[in-house]
């Protein structure tokens, strides 16, 4: 490297540190020189450039994060910016919890209704069938040992249905994506078929626990209820059946193998 | 008869996480946004002040300049979780800011390349008391944005002319032009006599 081209790289780039760079420096006592000026002048323009920052520049930062990220979180809860992305199924419950009058639906599927009003299931959740294991999981989680897994299963969470355990879940069907909670540990007395505002909805007692559909069109309430029952009641079936080759005299084993395929929380 | 009631689901099991009822998975959820938090508070804390420099001197103005700062780190904070290298943090955050600066001057038909008013840190400074920094500062103002924009970048960010090029979408030759002639209209501006000598002289 020669003097003019130090001097054009040291205008441009001071503090550079190409070994050619620094090496002309080392050998070139005028251009050393002109580096030390040009030091001393990065120096001031360094300051210059410093403008005094907002003493509470970092704290607004943070508040309009903080204060952006609860909103966020806020409309989440209220399914206010999920709803963008909710499925039918979300919505309709939505409309029937606001428009929810109690003597037209058993009062556990009021509880349900209640509790997936509150949570919004968002279509990118339920997009893709959860794998059957691990819909076999969550409802031995939940003390139900499953015979078989009806399929269509894209969504499945356990949540709470008032003070009972349930497991949330979203089965898409041909006229839209049905609701299926199983409440576990509360059976119903009856079936009982309801109707909001032309929302359709079903309670069923399964095993030991109950079965709330809720969609827009019932019509695939038949099938998913005796897949249900089957995939429910099949292993019921098979422990009584059981029981009953190994039982002595008496006939009190049959109640408590009905009620065995549910654990206690 | 009501058997087995339970409140809320506060056991943990053995259900993987993503299969649980988000009422009831708050704790993970609140634990992995206390770490993203922290994250994202190194990250203000550590390059607002930076940050806000360079977007003065891009715009000029002290209140355009920690809006611009602000809507920067809340599109960082929406896209944390993108950032994988730590040594590239803050050309990321230059690179988003540039954005939305851009954005800001195609919402509002503002000139970006002429800024008179530039809202200089110390108006009070009169010709009698003025500092060198005050003096520095209008000369700074006063340059082109093509000149001030890798200045700036240069000297505060630290970049090297190679990464200034990348930012500013240039040809690495191009920015060592600009920044030598920034160099050469700043050294006018403050009257240095042989500024324009400095390379023909040789």
């Amino acid at each position: 490297m020669n003097c003019l081209e130090f001097r054009r790289r040291l205008g441009s780039e001071p503090n550079g540190t190409l070994a050619e760079f620094v090496a002309h420096r080392e050998e070139c006592a005028r251009c050393a020189s002109a580096q030390a000026a040009a030091d001393a002048f990065e120096e001031r323009i360094r300051a210059a450039l410093r403008v005094p920052a907002p003493a509470n520049l970092a704290d607004r930062i943070l508040l309009a994060q903080t204060t952006e990220s609860r909103q966020a979180v806020r409309n989440r809860k209220r399914g206010v910016g999920a709803l963008m992305l909710a499925t039918a199924a979300s919505i309709l419950i939505a409309v029937i919890a606001t428009r929810y009058q109690p003597d037209d639906m058993p009062v556990l599927a009021g509880l349900v209704i209640d509790h997936v009003h509150k949570h919004v299931v968002s279509a990118v959740d339920a997009e893709y069938p959860i794998p059957k294991q691990a819909v076999m999981a969550a409802f031995a989680d939940r003390g139900v040992k499953l015979a078989s897994v009806p399929d269509g299963v894209n969504y499945i969470q356990e949540c709470p249905a008032g003070r009972y355990k349930s497991l949330h879940m979203v089965m898409p069907e041909r006229d839209g994506p049905v609701t299926v909670v199983y409440v576990v540990d509360k059976p119903s007395t009856r079936t009982t078929d309801f109707n909001q505002d032309g929302l359709r909805g079903r309670e069923v007692p399964v095993g030991a626990g109950s079965l709330v559909m809720l969609a827009k069109d019932d019509e695939g309430f038949d099938l998913i209820e005796s897949q249900w029952k089957q995939a429910i009641n099949e292993k019921v079936a098979t422990v009584e059946a059981d029981m009953i080759k190994t039982r002595p005299a008496g006939g009190a084993f049959l109640s408590h193998g009905l009620r065995s395929s549910v654990a206690a929380p | 008869m009501i058997d087995n009631p339970v409140g809320e689901f506060a056991s943990a099991g053995e259900l993987p996480g993503n299969y649980r009822c988000k009422e009831s998975a708050m704790k993970p959820v609140n634990e992995s946004m206390s770490s993203r938090q922290h994250q994202f508070e190194a990250l203000v804390r550590g390059h607002s002040t930076d940050l806000y420099r360079y977007a003065y001197w891009l715009c000029g103005q002290d209140a355009l300049a920690k809006d611009l700062v602000q809507d920067t780190f809340l599109r960082a904070w929406r896209a944390l979780d993108k950032l994988r290298e730590v040594g590239a943090v803050k050309a990321w955050l230059i690179t988003i800011l540039r954005r939305e600066h851009a954005r800001l001057f195609e919402r509002k038909a503002m000139p970006s390349d002429d800024i008179d008013d530039f809202d200089l840190p110390d108006p009070q400074a009169t010709p009698k008391h003025r500092t060198e920094e005050s003096v520095l500062r209008q000369a700074m103002a006063k340059l082109e944005p093509k000149y001030r924009e890798p200045l700036v970048l240069q000297v505060l960010g630290g970049f090297t002319c190679a990464e200034i090029a990348e930012q500013l979408g240039l040809g690495e030759a191009a920015v060592m032009t600009q920044l030598f002639r920034a160099r050469q209209k700043l050294k006018g501006q403050l009257g240095f006599e042989n500024h324009s000598a400095e390379v023909s002289e040789l």
